[in-house]
């Protein structure tokens, strides 16, 4: 089960780059069609400073391109085989642009053991701030993740 | 131009217009691996899905979560988006057509502002829900 010393602790402050192409490909992938997203000009003539980053496309800086979930469990001692993903929370505080380089802080603020049916299960919760070139706070992830036996 | 939706002008209760989406496919798994870096082969080989136990491959659910985050993207500016919220409830597979709906659930005005809270849902062709969750706009006058 997961390691309940290491709350609070988190993984060292790491960079994630809202690449252009990146967004693209998210969006082809997920079937998003909306101009606003795929070129510069639409997302100007709506008003916005560049490309805008896609509800869900902040996911990208915590799976594996960056390991930061991975980095996670592993600090957790959690093994990936009995891990689901339960929620997933994002409270946006600003606009986060392509181009924008984003660091991102990422922390273990929970460990809560629950007994099922089952078996005992951990719900983990990861906590994720994301700051922009400018320092300025954009955007807060929550996670919850399920560790079963 | 798109047409958002006026959420000053909705009720609590008034319904939201549904996404429905293509079925997903499995080429539509591996672009979602390649394209956030989630390699975990339950949602792109068949094999590996079937020695866990299941039929095949599954969705990922942050796959799910995007084809309702294209939704809200639709009724509304991203810049107005505050908050998005999911529980992840059942399995997906390839062929299931996943629709994405919301209601109206509060509305609540903050320093002069109006925040409007919707519940939110993805579901199969059989009315099951995979994804639930929530969602809070700033509805902004005369977008």
């Amino acid at each position: 089960m997961a390691d309940v010393s290491k709350v609070g602790l988190g993984l060292p402050p790491y960079v994630f780059v809202v690449e252009r192409v990146k967004i693209k490909e998210f969006a082809e992938a997920i079937g998003e069609k909306k101009p606003v997203f795929l070129t510069k000009e639409a997302a100007l003539a709506e008003g916005y400073l560049d490309i805008p980053c896609p509800p869900t496309f902040i996911t990208l800086a915590l799976q594996e391109f960056t390991g930061a979930y991975l980095k996670a469990f592993e600090a957790l001692g959690v093994s990936l085989k009995n891990v689901l993903h339960g929620e997933e929370e994002y409270e946006y505080l600003d606009e986060i642009y392509a181009g924008d380089r984003l660091t991102c802080d990422m922390h273990f603020e929970s460990i809560v053991e629950k007994k099922t049916k089952t078996g005992p299960m951990d719900l983990i919760t990861l906590r994720t701030l994301f700051f922009n070139q400018e320092g300025k706070e954009v955007m807060r992830a929550k996670s919850l993740i399920i560790e079963t036996q | 131009m798109l047409h958002y939706v006026d959420f000053n002008g909705l009720e609590v209760g008034d319904s939201l217009p549904s996404l429905t989406k293509d079925p997903i496919t499995k080429v539509q798994l591996v672009r979602y691996a390649g394209a956030s870096g989630d390699f975990n082969p339950l949602h792109t080989d068949d094999s590996v899905a079937q020695k866990g136990g299941l039929t095949g491959v599954i969705a990922q659910g942050i796959l799910i979560m995007g084809f309702m985050g294209q939704a809200i993207s639709g009724w509304v500016k991203t810049r107005d988006l505050k908050r998005f919220k999911v529980r992840f409830m059942g399995m997906t597979y390839p062929g299931d057509v996943i629709t994405v709906k919301a209601v109206v659930k509060e509305k609540k005005e903050s320093d002069e502002e109006l925040f409007v809270i919707c519940d939110t849902l993805a579901e199969d062709q059989n009315g099951k829900t995979k994804v639930s969750g929530e969602f809070e706009v700033l509805a902004r006058t005369g977008v």
